[in-house]
């Protein structure tokens, strides 16, 4: 018995203005805030493309290796519901922008091909709220530019499907033509899932998955139910379900002989886009490298163990910041060990994400390069790194400052004087010739020093003071 | 046309308003006179006599009026619905605004058939439009009080719509000249789409000069409309009669006496013009209508659509539910006829269904496009009856809105292959005018403007006695 699922998952595109409007393409805003005549389907309006959807989509498209359709055109898709504006979705029927491409999924027994049946370019809906006696629709999300991703039926588990759809987030994300963010809904899928010994006739669509944690559990759930519904020898048709995240379940939301009948015919009011060679060329161009092959390659170029490479690899911003930390100088597993360690802490302490901070790979590698170098101690290392995120300002300037210069020669002898006191056994013994104690006491300065000394000028006065000389 | 340019400013200004208001009491043509609000928007957009394009007579204080399923902001947009019946029009068509620019003064809204669904302006929420000619009959339509406006002096320009004939039918009911450009010359957009793919924005007036400075002025390409073309940048010739070749039928199908003897008529006064004239056979005649209204309905059951109460236009109270309250609305707002259309759209999209229909009504289109363009090689312009009997009486003794339907052939032609015709009057049926109509190559406007320009030395129309104007 295998289990068969296919993904069609939608992706909001970050462009700046909306697909066919001039309207900014935001999420968040008041209700009924980003709206005009053409994206409210008032009277008399037509929609316009967005060039830089099209880009967008051929780039998506492109780098999930589909074969591009050059000549492209939309389609309406007639059915009503109080959020679409026009009462028919503008989408693409026959000529998606791209079709046949795929995606590696990256298991854990290595990489299995999943094939993508098509990529499309549609608008989104506006939002129905319910509340009370009243329903209300909020429009601004109406007009949002919206790639579909349909999958082939060829995943195997719900955890499959979570993994897909994360992967799926992070290339949209290298991408830059979307947010992936499946909270504020600029990623959504519907799932189709059916079982057999091979591809049977019938599929349910499981629709309302809102987070990759839910696909999962929804096709866990209906892998359990068919299952179960086949051992019985119910037949199982072809129905549409709704995934109730309060109840853990899927229930029943049409069967096929409800299906709509989308009626869809060409959308007159769009010309045929045309896309040239020269246009694709500089949108090839323009695919940076993915995940999977920048993962293969920091292994290699550095030297880095998988998992490592695989956590540098989870956003575009992460590992391009490592990269040009190392660039800088810094040793790579260092630069790694920082990078999931305090920087994380910092960056979640203060709720911030990787590039709207004040960290940069100059101010980084500030101070790493010191600590390497062990010029720095590494609780002034972190202390400096604190200071970076609370004043914005050059770890190097920083340093500057004060309360981050070495000690007085006085103070240093003071620390000293405390260390020796402490340990009269060793210094006795150093003074007896075991020299080699002397780093005991160096590294008993240092910490009490905070790293706030010159490592040479501690050690001349420590020699000094416990009385032995540089010639003995 | 001189003496139009400043009469709502100058001291005829009362006289005009009334007449205006005293013929429209009897005729019905225009829906919504607003002289400050046309004084406004042409103070906000006129744009001075300097950027007047060099060679074009200015529209500068002409009195223009807008059929009513074109966008003129603050203006009604009712279409002639009850579905529409309050709406405020929050932006103004291209087409309008380009008018407005060059000077133009947007004075009133006229009747039409709903959404431009027929063709004797009897089909509207708003009561009927007579002809001026003798109020027993229909002006024709669906741009009925267009047409009915300029044929009795109220203004001497108006827009109208032409899907199917709707600019080109009343003007020949009414004695004016009526301009259907080439597809994709005029902007679409703030036109209320009936059928997209053959919508486009035609030019009522009962004087060349002012149908040629006003088309000048709309043409050209938008970016709110991506179907909108370029056209050509040169220049036209003026013409020598001597060297245009016009097409007409030796034997013209289905019309009724009179208009087939002034048929007759108009070719040998082209003749006697100077023109050398080639008597050709239409193809596939009787396949136009079938195609034009299997496209028309299919496009226009998705145009409509959007007509559902929620967002603007007749709300009906105390719906329970959204679909109720679109069900509703629309069973109530939108007219038999229109329902009708709807009804007929749906049905020849429907999936399984599309070949028989859409897709077949397509391929006629095609092979249409083709054979036209085939026959253009050989002239330069094809002389055509426009409507196969003059103007029917208004009512029961009048035509069925079948045998209207059928009687689109000859006028939707041109729709369907997006070329351009123009509607001009040829002769007097006792106390009713008659036209013929002169189709040409895309982008020929300038050709059929001279054409008929020069058919004013055989033929010059008149006012009718009843309706003489103020203006002369």
């Amino acid at each position: 018995m295998t289990t068969y699922i296919g993904l069609e998952v939608h992706v909001q595109l970050n462009t700046r203005t909306k697909i066919f409007c001039g309207c900014p393409n935001l999420f968040g805003a008041p209700q009924n805030r980003n709206v005009c005549p053409i994206c409210l389907g008032y009277p008399g309006v037509l929609p316009a493309l967005n060039q830089e959807a099209l880009d967008k989509s051929f780039l998506t498209a492109m780098a999930l290796n589909c074969t591009i359709n050059k000549r492209t055109f939309f389609a309406r898709k007639n059915y009503f519901y109080p959020d679409l504006p026009k009462n028919y979705q503008i989408s693409q029927f026959g000529t998606p922008i791209g079709r046949e491409g795929f995606l590696e999924l990256q298991l854990a027994k290595g990489p299995r091909r999943i094939n993508i049946i098509e990529i499309h370019l549609e608008e989104d809906a506006g939002k129905m709220i319910h509340s009370g006696d009243w329903s209300l629709v909020d429009y601004n999300r109406s007009g949002t530019p919206l790639l579909e991703i349909v999958t082939a039926p060829d995943l195997r588990s719900g955890a499959e499907a979570e993994l897909l759809l994360q992967q799926l987030r992070q290339t949209v994300r290298y991408l830059g033509v979307s947010d992936g963010n499946m909270e504020e809904g600029s990623l959504r899928c519907d799932a189709n899932i059916s079982m057999g010994e091979s591809l049977p006739d019938y599929k349910i669509e499981i629709k309302n998955i809102n987070s990759s944690r839910f696909v999962r559990q929804a096709l866990e759930y209906e892998t359990r139910r068919q299952m179960r519904a086949l051992e019985q020898r119910t037949p199982l048709r072809q129905e549409t379900r709704l995934w109730n995240e309060n109840r853990d379940l899927t229930e029943i939301m049409r069967s096929k002989e409800e299906a709509d009948d989308y009626r869809y015919f060409p959308e007159p009011d769009l010309p045929t886009f045309y896309a040239d060679d020269g246009y694709l060329e500089k949108i090839r161009g323009a695919i940076p490298e993915l995940p999977a092959l920048r993962r293969q390659r920091l292994m290699e170029q550095y030297e880095l163990e998988g998992p490592i490479a695989t956590q540098l690899c989870a956003t575009r911003e992460l590992a391009e910041l490592f990269e040009a930390v190392v660039g800088e100088g810094v040793e790579a597993t260092l630069a790694a060990r920082w990078l999931f360690g305090d920087v994380r802490k910092e960056l979640n302490h203060r709720s911030l994400s990787l590039t709207d901070g004040p960290l940069n790979a100059q101010r980084l590698a500030q101070i790493l390069l010191p600590l390497q170098r062990g010029e720095l101690h590494i609780k002034l290392a972190k202390q400096l790194l604190q200071a970076l995120f609370d004043e914005g300002r050059d770890p190097q300037e920083i340093m500057q400052d004060e309360r981050w210069r070495p000690l007085s020669r006085e103070k240093l002898r003071t620390i000293i004087e405390g260390v020796l006191q402490a340990h009269p056994d060793i210094v006795h013994s150093i003074q007896e010739g075991q020299r080699k104690a002397l780093g005991f006491l160096m590294g008993q300065v240092m910490k009490r020093c905070e790293g706030r000394c010159d490592p040479q000028e501690s050690q001349e006065l420590v020699r000094e003071m416990v009385g032995v000389d540089e010639s003995q | 046309m001189g003496g139009w340019k400043s009469s709502l400013r100058g001291n005829q200004r009362e006289q005009i308003i009334e007449y205006i208001h005293a013929s429209n009491a009897t005729l019905g043509a225009l829906i919504e006179v607003d002289i400050a609000q046309g004084l406004a928007l042409q103070r906000r957009y006129h744009q001075g006599d300097k950027e007047a394009k060099a060679g074009v007579e200015s529209l500068v204080g002409v009195p223009l009026a807008i059929k009513d399923n074109i966008a003129v902001e603050g203006f009604q947009l009712s279409c002639g619905s009850r579905i529409l019946e309050k709406l405020r029009a929050p932006y103004s068509a291209t087409a309008v605004l380009r008018l407005l620019q060059a000077g133009a003064l947007a004075v009133a809204k006229c009747n039409l058939d709903e959404f431009g669904m027929g063709s004797d302006s009897q089909h509207s929420y708003y009561g009927p439009v007579k002809n001026p000619w003798n109020e027993d009959y229909v002006p024709g339509g669906s741009s009925g009080g267009s047409a009915v406006a300029v044929a009795a002096g109220m203004v001497p320009l108006a827009l109208g719509s032409d899907t199917g004939g709707s600019v080109r039918q009343p003007a020949a009911f009414c004695g004016i000249y009526g301009l259907k450009p080439t597809y994709g010359v005029i902007s679409r957009f703030g036109l209320v789409a009936y059928a997209s793919s053959l919508d486009t924005i035609g030019i009522l007036a009962e004087d060349i000069a002012l149908l040629r400075c006003s088309f000048q002025a709309m043409r050209g390409p938008d970016s709110f409309d991506q179907t909108t073309v370029k056209g050509p940048t040169k220049v036209a010739q003026p013409h020598d009669p001597a060297t245009c070749h016009i097409g007409y039928l030796a034997e013209p199908e289905g019309l009724e006496k009179p208009v087939a003897l002034e048929y007759q008529r108009s070719v040998e006064a082209l003749q006697g013009l100077g023109y050398t004239t080639r008597a050709i056979t239409l193809p596939y005649l009787r396949y136009i209508s079938p195609a034009y209204y299997t496209i028309a309905t299919a496009e226009a059951s998705a145009n409509l659509a959007r007509y559902d109460g929620i967002r603007y236009g007749y709300q009906p109270a105390d719906a329970e539910s959204a679909e109720e309250l679109t069900r509703r609305a629309r069973s109530e707002g939108l007219g038999d006829e229109v329902q009708l259309r709807i009804l007929l759209g749906n049905y020849v999209l429907r999936e399984g269904f599309q070949d028989r229909y859409y897709l077949r009504a397509q391929y006629i289109r095609k092979m249409l496009r083709h054979k036209m363009e085939l026959l253009f090689r050989g002239i330069q312009a094809l002389l055509l009856p426009v409507f196969p009997s003059p103007p029917f009486r208004r009512g029961k003794e009048g035509m069925s809105d079948f045998q209207q339907k059928q009687a689109d052939s000859y006028t939707s032609l041109a729709n369907l292959t997006g070329q351009p015709a123009l509607a001009l009057p040829v002769a007097m049926h006792g106390d009713l005018p008659l036209g013929v109509q002169l189709m040409g190559r895309e982008h020929s406007e300038e050709l059929l403007m001279d054409i008929a320009l020069r058919y004013r030395r055989h033929y010059s129309p008149s006012r009718p006695p009843r309706y003489p104007g103020v203006i002369a």
